[in-house]
């Protein structure tokens, strides 16, 4: 099966727009993981719609060694009203709408993971648009890839295909590298 | 046959009596000779009333300043010519009307003696309807423009002048309203060129939608209609231009709330919908926990939650950038 992140492109550590349909959108942000992680990068998952610890047991059933991942996690917190985070592993934040907390958890786990070589998958694009405007979402996905080229880091962003409008389809293409379009046969 | 002097003066007589125009026959000083009907119609002052005297002009000019003003006028006309031509003036009749009279006068004879021809042309209806005209072009909501057919401005109303911040004495008499209008000389251009092409399938345009500069540097989209105005050979152009810069803003803002909410409604609402199906089937092969399953809940809870409250914001946003909503529906969209 033909690889959805060019091996090669991740390696210059470029960042990606992956596009799938709402029915595949959870299988394809496993099949990219299963894909890096096989390479030796170690994944930090933003994540805005599934809590850490279910996405966690699905990577493991897919067979991604949990070692290899670790999560911002925007959705436990929200609901439990407490939970601690768990360093190397999960950091909450309060809300997903606190980019200021989301800002600061990404460049705290960069660090942190910074003998190694990661990858950021931010999950996803459209969850995000709920809670947030598109100028703000833009504004904030410019901070966070300006953020990714300085510390020399890859990333993929996930969003539904046809579910961002061409302003800010537009904007985000001039952030990344590339846009990978959804698997025509999904 | 030759018509006898008689005859030939009795045709006069009854020519000038009955001709649609005043006409009086003047001597020295504006001692009235001659009255026609059409005279004592037009005044209500009867031959009887005014032959022999000249005591009618301060009647018919009862005002002392305007009577010597008049007077004034005339004298200095008379002074370099022996008639004068289109001169109007506003008289009271004896009713108390007042009627605006164009004259025109022509001097008999060289000596002392000498008579003066006046006539003089009821003209009140006409200037009351070219007043009413004026009015309403000058009062009129929209832009209005006159061109005559070498292109210079004749008429610019008080629309013109506050659309575009030019006052008609900058732009009435000149042709370079529109290189002030359009600066830029590709866009001027560009707009000359779809003029032309429009002109040349039809004698007007329609609709014809442009942006502006204003004096005072502002951009306003104007939507310009033109038509041919006139007769006898010399046509007259008229635009029409209506200022719809602020109907464009509200219809982009529009554009973009609507843009905006379907894609912070209808992706969410799918990726909601995925996340509780497949939160089902994970429930079914009993991998979630308890306290997993309830976050799942409340997650999606509050995401609806939150998408119900975007419906409310977009709601009120389409009511506050369409006037046009009948209230009954802004007050259930404002919820």
């Amino acid at each position: 099966m033909k690889d959805i992140i060019d091996a090669q492109e991740l390696e210059k550590k470029n960042i990606f727009l992956l596009l799938s349909s709402p029915e595949t959108i959870r299988e394809r942000n496993i099949e990219v993981i299963r894909e890096i992680s096989g390479r030796g990068y170690h994944t930090i998952v933003i994540t805005t719609n599934f809590p850490y610890s279910i996405l966690s047991k699905l990577y493991t059933q897919s067979g991604i060694l949990p070692e290899s991942i670790s999560f911002i996690d925007a959705v436990t917190r929200n609901s439990l009203g407490s939970a601690e985070n768990i360093p190397g592993v999960v950091r909450y934040i309060n809300n997903p709408s606190n980019l200021t907390d989301m800002g600061i958890a990404v460049t705290e786990v960069l660090r942190e993971h910074s003998d190694k070589k990661v990858c950021i998958m931010y999950d996803s694009v459209s969850t995000m648009l709920i809670y947030l405007s598109s100028a703000n979402i833009s504004k904030f996905i410019h901070f966070v890839t300006n953020k990714l080229r300085l510390m020399e880091v890859s990333g993929v962003f996930l969003a539904v295909e046809k579910g961002l409008d061409p302003m800010l389809m537009t904007q985000l293409t001039t952030f990344v590298d590339r846009v990978i379009e959804a698997d025509p046969a999904q | 046959m030759k018509d006898t002097g008689a005859e030939k003066s009795c045709i006069e007589a009854d020519f000038l009596d009955n001709a649609l125009v005043m006409i009086a026959v003047l001597g020295g000083n504006g001692r009235v000779l001659s009255w026609n009907h059409a005279a004592e119609t037009i005044t209500g002052y009867s031959q009887k009333d005014v032959v022999g005297s000249n005591a009618v002009w301060k009647s018919l000019y009862p005002e002392k300043e305007y009577r010597d003003s008049i007077t004034q006028k005339i004298s200095g006309i008379l002074k370099t010519k022996n008639s004068f031509e289109n001169f109007e003036t506003t008289i009271r009749t004896r009713l108390g009307d007042t009627r605006t009279i164009l004259w025109n006068t022509k001097k008999l004879g060289k000596d002392a003696a000498s008579h003066a021809i006046a006539v003089g042309i009821d003209v009140t209806e006409e200037r009351e309807a070219m007043g009413f005209r004026n009015s309403v072009i000058e009062n009129a909501s929209i832009l209005i423009a006159v061109l005559d057919p070498e292109g210079t401005i004749r008429v610019w109303n008080k629309a013109a002048a506050m659309i575009t911040g030019y006052s008609p004495a900058e732009v009435i008499g000149r042709r370079d309203i529109w290189k002030k209008l359009y600066p830029d000389p590709s866009y001027r251009r560009m707009i000359t060129d779809r003029i032309t092409r429009i002109i040349a399938e039809q004698d007007y345009f329609e609709n014809l939608e442009t942006t502006i500069r204003m004096k005072t540097g502002d951009e306003r989209i104007i939507s310009w209609n033109t038509r041919q105005i006139g007769s006898g050979g010399i046509f007259h152009e008229i635009a029409i231009g209506r200022d719809i810069t602020e109907q464009r803003k509200a219809e982009e803002a529009l554009v973009a709330y609507m843009t905006e909410m379907t894609m912070r409604l209808k992706q969410p609402v799918g990726i909601m919908s995925t996340t509780l199906l497949e939160s089902a089937g994970l429930v079914k092969q009993g991998i979630l926990s308890t306290d997993e399953i309830i976050t799942v809940f409340e997650t999606q809870a509050r995401n609806a939650k939150q998408i119900e409250a975007n419906i409310q914001e977009f709601q009120s946003a389409i009511v506050e950038k369409n006037r046009s909503i009948p209230e009954a529906y802004r007050t259930f969209l404002n919820g």
